[in-house]
């Protein structure tokens, strides 16, 4: 019988180790979640934050994120969208390609792997700061490279351009994610097995029917969750464009967590910000749903 | 299996470990929390007997040594002027100083006193974190000492919630040696002038002008100018006024009269540029002269009034100190009181590079004496307050926006004056 399982002894000592997590995570994720929601459905502003009660509106304030003048929401969501796309399509060609090339052992191939990872682990804002000098448009070193290899002829305005800001921020947002898809897909790759690949070869597989034919196919599940990680993560980014260009040249490089942030502290409309925070939250979470049933396949394989 | 029931185990202990650990600490702090409670009420019934004193703290922003020794020589002076309280200060840094206090309005932390940049003080006294003081400064005869702005950005609907502690406004900082070098010898004083010089100064990777065209409060704080000479006003700038100021602004953009790359400068950016010699004008606060003094002693510069269109105009910046609401207001006005006596502020102002926020005290030699600081003060008459509105900040956002918007080129100054109204019209 089922019912009875459930509370057997071992079942309850399990159920005995699980509630200070569950416990720790009700308190610490299930309540600020709550929270953030019920804040969305009310009107939380400067106006009326001493007010002992706030006024219950509804879907009122995610309406107004889309109607009031001068409404900037679906910029910031293409914004947000372009940026998770650009990051992503770029780091996951690149790391899946380095991570083919460190799978081979060669002399210093374990120094450079290490120096490639510390990109990911420098803090994110003093990242934010060297892309911001990297770019910078005199004495900025991508444009010091093209001026003296005759690319252009004047300095291109980086962070001054709305569509130029945008590919310094994804860039740099690419250069800090690299390792971690590399990491993530080289451990895919020790699973599969060389001698997959010394069979191949005798049937006459060449190099790129075996990368699309044996190496994709057998690490799909890892590949996935780095795509679907890559894209959690990228998808919230917040201290990296706040420290490059604060969501500017006036909005171009704006995204959601960004505009919460200036929504709740700039603006003190605390109840849009959660409204913000709540659309960015819902991706998230259907994005995190589609990673745990992939999660679930890899363990059943 | 067994690795994951291992795993599973591991885990528990260690998750079960954290929370007695945190059980434990919790256990250990509280009694003393309660005697610290305890004594501190002592402290205020029994008037400080033996040495307990009722502790107030500080919340500020300020970060450069000479603001930091400022405010150590304030407090450490009031702590030996009196016997019954002992205030202290804590920093928080400037980005994250609103987060902080909205945060703590939700029943975090809270300071009892504030040192705040003036426009945000209505928005927060309209969210309840300052406390009326109005009648514990009714005796105070030197009140209409004070300059009549910073005063009134520090009430809200005739109400006091705290006084101004330092004011300042921005002027026109030129560099003198590339003046000399371009042959110019006079200073503009009208905004035609003042574009044909800034046109004349540029070249050779320097900009005639630079000031922050940031998308902050810092933006705003420098835009104001324009917009106030122009005749325009921060609730209505789509008229013709409005229009005027967005477009020369954009046409000393597109000429590189005006540096571009402003967009992204906050004001100290803007200093570090003239500092390196990529400006030949800025226009800053009086706050950055202990900045160029220490960091660039052979650089020769002069200020003078921002130039003029329809009429002279700066924007008033500067702090109040405002007073949290609670059980300590009494003592937080105790240091107000010290930090109000002219001798001191004097020093203070002095050590900060600002001005000190009352007639009487402005007007020692020290100040009118020298031409730097002398220029100053006679902009700072010129000075317009921002707000006091409780949804400065959203005015703000919108004054900046449109800034921005015309310095990049993404739009004319015509819609972008239009798109900045509508917003500005639907602030309840």
């Amino acid at each position: 019988m089922k019912s009875s399982r459930i509370f057997s002894k071992e079942a309850l000592l399990a159920y005995c180790f699980v509630l200070p997590a569950l416990l720790y995570m009700f308190v610490f994720i299930g309540y600020p979640l709550i929270y953030n929601l019920l804040l969305s459905f009310q009107e939380v502003n400067v106006m009326t934050f001493t007010k002992p009660v706030k006024e219950f509106v509804g879907f009122q304030n995610y309406i107004e994120l889309f109607s009031k003048p001068g409404a900037i929401m679906p910029k910031i969501i293409m914004n947000t969208v372009v940026f998770t796309i650009g990051s992503i399509a770029v780091q996951f060609v690149v790391g899946f390609a380095l991570a083919l090339l460190f799978k081979n052992k060669f002399t210093g191939s374990s120094l450079i792997r290490g120096v490639i990872i510390i990109a990911w682990l420098i803090p994110v804002t003093v990242t934010g700061l060297l892309y911001k000098f990297i770019f910078a448009v005199n004495g900025g070193i991508i444009n010091e490279l093209l001026l003296a290899w005759g690319v252009i002829r004047e300095p291109i305005q980086w962070l001054l351009e709305p569509i130029t800001s945008m590919i310094a921020v994804i860039t740099a947002n690419i250069w800090i994610g690299i390792p971690f898809n590399m990491i993530l897909i080289l451990t895919g790759l020790t699973t599969v097995p060389e001698t997959v690949y010394e069979s191949a070869s005798i049937d006459g597989a060449n190099t790129v029917q075996k990368l699309f034919l044996i190496t994709v196919p057998m690490i799909k599940p890892a590949l996935m969750s780095v795509l679907t990680l890559g894209f959690i993560y990228t998808f919230k980014v917040f201290d990296l464009v706040w420290v490059m260009t604060k969501g500017g040249p006036v909005f171009a490089t704006e995204l959601l967590s960004t505009y919460s942030y200036r929504m709740s502290f700039d603006e003190f409309n605390f109840s849009q910000g959660a409204a913000v925070a709540n659309i960015l939250f819902v991706v998230l979470f259907i994005v995190g749903i589609f990673y745990t049933r992939i999660i679930q396949e890899d363990e059943v394989m | 299996m067994n690795k994951k029931l291992v795993s599973s185990v591991l885990a528990s202990v260690v998750a079960i470990g954290a929370l007695t650990g945190c059980v434990g600490s919790n256990k250990e702090s509280s009694p003393t929390d309660a005697k610290d409670a305890q004594t501190g009420t002592e402290a205020q019934t029994t008037d400080a007997k033996a040495g307990d004193k009722t502790e107030i703290v500080i919340w500020t922003y300020f970060e450069t040594p000479g603001q930091k020794q400022m405010l150590a020589d304030l407090m450490a002076g009031f702590n030996s002027s009196q016997e019954s309280i002992q205030v202290s200060d804590q920093y928080v840094p400037f980005a994250d100083f609103k987060k902080q206090l909205s945060v703590g309005l939700t029943g975090g932390e809270l300071p009892d006193l504030v040192i705040m940049d003036n426009p945000d003080m209505a928005s927060y006294v309209s969210m309840g974190l300052f406390g009326d003081i109005t009648d514990l400064i009714a005796t105070w005869d030197f009140k209409d000492q004070y300059f009549e702005g910073p005063w009134s950005s520090t009430m809200l609907e005739g109400k006091n919630y705290g006084i101004p502690f330092a004011t300042n406004c921005i002027a026109l900082y030129y560099n003198k040696d590339m003046f000399e070098a371009a042959g110019i010898t006079n200073t503009p004083t009208t905004w035609e002038e003042f574009k044909e010089t800034a046109e004349k100064l540029t070249g050779n990777g320097v900009n005639g002008f630079g000031f922050s065209g940031v998308n902050t409060e810092e933006g705003t704080f420098q835009f104001l100018p324009w917009l106030d000479g122009a005749g325009a006003a921060f609730n209505k700038i789509d008229g013709e006024e409005g229009i005027r100021a967005l477009t020369f602004l954009q046409d000393m953009a597109k000429s590189g009269a005006l540096a571009k790359e402003c967009i992204n400068w906050n004001q100290q950016d803007v200093c570090k540029q003239f500092m390196a010699g990529k400006l030949a004008m800025m226009e800053n606060g009086p706050w950055q002269i202990p900045t160029l003094k220490a960091e660039a002693p052979n650089l020769n510069y002069g200020v003078v009034l921002l130039p003029k269109d329809k009429k002279y105009s700066s924007c008033l910046g500067g702090e109040n100190i405002g007073v949290v609401e609670g059980e300590n207001k009494e003592a937080a006005v105790e240091f107000l009181k010290y930090v109000a006596q002219p001798e001191i502020m004097k020093e203070s102002m002095l050590a900060y590079g600002s001005f000190p926020p009352r007639q009487d005290v402005a007007n020692d030699p020290v100040w009118t004496d020298d031409p730097i600081q002398a220029t100053f003060i006679e902009q700072l008459q010129y000075a317009i307050p921002r707000g006091p509105d409780p949804q400065w900040p959203s005015y703000s956002i919108a004054l900046s926006t449109a800034l921005q918007e015309v310095l990049t080129e993404g739009k004319t100054p015509e819609t972008a004056a239009k798109d900045a109204q509508a917003k500005i019209d639907a602030i309840k």
